[in-house]
């Protein structure tokens, strides 16, 4: 009872005093200033990716090689309820406050010291959602007063930061058409800029610019040639040309899911947005490159219009999405000159080298011990196909009921890497990969479009490449494309990875562990068993002297759901979903 | 209406003989809830409270149905008032709405749920600064606030979320706005359903200027049905604005003749 009186207590107050919803104003307002020096500010994560570069680097060393042992739980933060499965989630840290979404379009504030909670906003969901791969979210974005996450039902929602009421909320796309939202948004000079997900029901990838202030749409920029973008509501210009890489009307349900966001670089004042797979998935509909499906593309914020784009996998028919998150580097090359380049692992199992300013490809270097479909890339970029391995036409046979013929290639659809974003060190010069070792059997079928029904004309089931391990987690040398070390992990790596100035590298297990290993020898460190699977990014920060790591733990996303014959090394995990916070207690 | 006003005959005389006089003391609640002390302290702060009978509070002494018990408050005998809460005291979450009537009539009715058989009272707070309570008892069989909405048994609720419907009747040259909204008024308390209501209303006079606004809480019936009145000499289309706690916006023009 007295839960509910104080609730209704605080509604009341509010109703009054501020009918507009505003807050009570005490909250330090976040500007693009403290965006943009987030990696270098310790005392807060302001970003996705601990910097609008995606480094997932803190120069924090409080925690280093020695200390780590010394680490500690602190507090950990139930997300409640019935809804604990798939918390792949980052966590940001402003001013003494933890924002963190969970599963279910849900966000919670919470006091960072004691783990106490200051508000929930649960959105009401319609029954018809229709996420491709579990009900996750991947974190929030804030920016002055307020603090904005996308939902399952496709909309943006801006709340406020002290009160968690919503100031605006924006459907950008019709949730029943098959789209949805699950990546964070980036603040980008006062815009609110997200991608979108729904690329297995046919819709057309965009990038959506909203005013931070009030929602209303700034541009948007349609991924997939032959559809035009928008400026302030009005239509603007076409991306690419239209049936240069399509045929027909196909380039109109052609996919291209920008469901996991982007990243930003303030350097070149580009966005960089990874682009979906083309729909349908069996690739004999779909003559052509299908443009810009699969691939990087770097966008003027100011205008949304595209600067530049690379493939990484022209004419898929895997499901190679290449949504993979484009992270800023400083590339040293062997005449001791340093370029602006930027680096993406893919699901196709290759992880590449851009020059960032003009998109020109650097190398593409295998990060998996096998890449049946191409057997590398050509000094332009393009992929070396080995035509064996693509699943065949149905139209020639081969399969049983019409289907074409199967075959068996790795890495399967879930990729050599997976949404879950690597890291960066600004100690080694080294990323740092979750990776995945598994094929698939993949056929297709035939298949026509319907408006929020499955679109993919193919069939498939995964299979383990080894009996010990799936995941592995890879150290690699962007300039060599050489693996420096690894680390086997028996279940799939499903979640993010942190480096730190103290010399580490952090990330979760789907066995539910938290850990940390030595950045230049892969040597384990730490660990903490967190309860239920982590398939989330760790992040770090300090406070009053100490400093902190949180990770969300709640196993889920897509593996469970999609992973054939992985079921038998998941199939004991259970849920949880629960915020985990560490920190190495000072010296008394 | 016969057990109101007897239920009600204490508090009046008290009211009346406060006639002039603020109350700092608490008067003894005419309708002995358990609860009244907490509500008083919990929605009408410190400030001085009269039982005054002068309130209409009409609403069934038996609740039919749990989900749905009408009810109408009218604070036009106090003349002009800042504010009419109406709540619940026994629900598990009491306050239904706070009305500030700016220049609509300090008239408002809708509809609530009901969770067991409590008093259903109506605080206007006066120009002064002081509450006139006035109120009865609800009986129920209960189980209205954690019971899912009707639309959850449809197939897709979102469907028709935010139609209305509007009627407007004449009351002796003052119009009586009857507004229907489409929203399934989600508690929180039901298993597995989060928290989901309309929490705002504002009515404004054709030229955008703010009439009255209502902001309306998790008690408030599915569908709420929303009885105002604008007083005579205001003409034109009025429009009506309902927000939600997610943030979604309805909006609808009434002509007023």
């Amino acid at each position: 009872m007295a839960t509910t009186f104080r609730r209704s207590v605080a509604a009341a107050t509010l109703a009054i005093a501020a009918m507009g919803f505003a807050g009570l104003g005490h909250a330090k307002p976040v500007t693009d200033k403290d965006i943009l020096g987030d990696v270098e500010s310790t005392g807060d994560v302001l970003t996705y990716g601990l910097g609008m570069q995606g480094q997932r680097f803190s120069p924090l060393k409080l925690i280093d090689k020695e200390t780590v042992k010394g680490v500690v739980p602190v507090w950990a933060f139930s997300f409640g309820g019935e809804k604990q499965r798939g918390q792949e989630s980052q966590p940001l840290v402003v001013d003494g406050v933890i924002y963190v979404t969970g599963s279910y379009s849900r966000m919670w504030a919470i006091d960072a010291k004691t783990g106490k909670e200051l508000w929930e906003y649960n959105h009401r969901l319609p029954d018809g959602i229709m996420p491709c791969c579990d009900v996750i979210n991947r974190g929030a974005a804030v920016y002055g007063d307020k603090v904005y996450f996308g939902t399952l039902d496709a909309k943006v929602v801006a709340l406020n930061r002290e009160t968690g009421k919503v100031v605006w909320s924006k459907a950008i796309e019709d949730y029943k058409a098959g789209y949805s939202i699950t990546n964070a948004p980036l603040i980008v000079n006062g815009m609110v800029i997200t991608g979108i997900g729904g690329g297995e029901f046919g819709i057309v990838g965009k990038v959506y610019a909203l005013d931070a202030e009030t929602g209303e749409s700034k541009w948007t920029r349609p991924v997939i040639e032959g559809n035009v973008g928008t400026v302030d509501g009005k239509p603007s210009t076409m991306t690419g040309t239209k049936n240069a890489s399509w045929e027909g009307d196909q380039w109109q349900t052609g996919g291209g899911g920008t469901w996991l966001g982007g990243t930003y670089d303030p350097k070149t004042g580009l966005l960089f947005y990874g682009t979906g797979n083309p729909s349908p998935w069996n690739s004999w509909l779909r003559p052509g490159d299908n443009l810009y499906s699969s691939s990087r593309l770097a966008i003027d914020p100011k205008t949304g219009e595209i600067k530049w784009s690379y493939q990484t996998t022209p004419h898929d028919g895997w499901d190679f999405d290449g949504v993979n998150e484009l992270i800023s580097f400083p590339l040293k090359g062997a005449d001791g000159k340093t370029i602006d380049a930027a680096a993406t692992a893919d699901r196709n199992g290759f992880f590449f080298v851009l020059d960032r300013t003009t998109g020109k490809f650097i190398s593409a270097s295998p990060f998996v011990s096998r890449h049946d479909w191409a057997s590398g890339y050509d000094d332009k970029g393009r992929p070396i196909y080995n035509p064996d391995f693509r699943p065949g036409d149905p139209s020639k046979g081969g399969g049983a009921d019409g289907k074409g013929k199967s075959v068996f290639t790795a890495p399967s659809f879930l990729g050599g890497k997976n949404w879950m974003p690597m890291a960066y060190s600004q100690n080694t010069g080294l990323f740092y990969i979750p990776s995945n070792e598994w094929g698939m059997d993949i056929w297709n079928e035939p298949i026509t479009y319907r408006k929020g029904a499955a679109y993919l004309g193919a069939g498939f089931t995964i299979k383990p490449l080894y009996e010990d391990h799936i995941g592995v987690l890879r150290a690699m040398d962007p300039a060599t494309g050489k693996i420096k070390w690894e680390y086997k992990n028996r279940a799939p790596l499903w979640g993010g990875v942190l480096t730190t100035g103290g010399g580490l590298v952090f990330t979760g297990t789907p066995e539910g562990y938290i850990k940390a290993f030595d950045d230049e020898t892969g040597k384990e460190l730490w660990s903490f068993n967190t309860g239920s699977g982590v398939v989330a990014s760790p992040i770090t920060w300090d406070m009053d002297g100490e400093q902190y790591i949180a990770v969300v733990s709640g196993w889920g996303g897509a593996v469970p759901l999609w992973g054939g014959d992985v079921a038998d090394y998941v199939k004991s995990f259970n849920q949880g979903g629960m915020l985990w916070v560490f920190k190495l207690p000072r010296k008394s | 209406m016969i057990t109101r006003r007897a239920l009600l005959g204490h508090g009046a005389g008290v009211a009346a003989l406060a006639a002039g006089r603020a109350w700092g003391a608490a008067p003894m609640d005419p309708l002995q809830s358990v609860a009244w002390e907490d509500m008083r302290a919990l929605l009408l702060g410190k400030g001085p409270v009269v039982f005054d009978d002068r309130i209409t509070v009409a609403a069934p002494m038996a609740a039919e149905d749990a989900l749905q018990v009408p009810f109408l408050v009218d604070a036009g005998a106090l003349g002009r008032v800042q504010r009419i809460l109406v709540f619940a005291d026994l629900n598990p979450i009491p306050l239904i709405l706070d009305f500030a009537p700016g220049r609509l009539a300090p008239l408002i009715a809708t509809r609530f749920k009901i969770q067991q058989a409590t008093p259903l009272r109506a605080a206007a707070l006066d120009l002064k600064g002081t509450w006139h309570v006035a109120g009865q008892w609800v009986d129920a069989m209960g189980g209205g606030c954690t019971t899912p909405a009707l639309a959850h048994g449809e197939a897709d609720w979102t469907a028709r979320l935010g139609e209305t419907e509007a009627r407007v009747f004449d009351r002796d040259g003052r119009r009586r706005i009857r507004l229907s909204i489409r929203h399934p008024m989600d508690t929180g308390l039901a298993a597995g359903i989060p928290a989901f209501f309309i929490e705002k209303v504002m009515v404004e006079d054709a030229g955008g200027i703010l009439l009255g606004e209502l902001a309306t809480f998790e008690p408030v019936s599915e569908n709420p049905l929303l009885t105002f009145e604008v007083p005579a000499g205001i003409g034109g289309d009025i429009t009506v604005t309902a927000r939600d706690n997610n943030g979604n916006i309805f909006r609808r023009k009434v002509a007023l003749s």
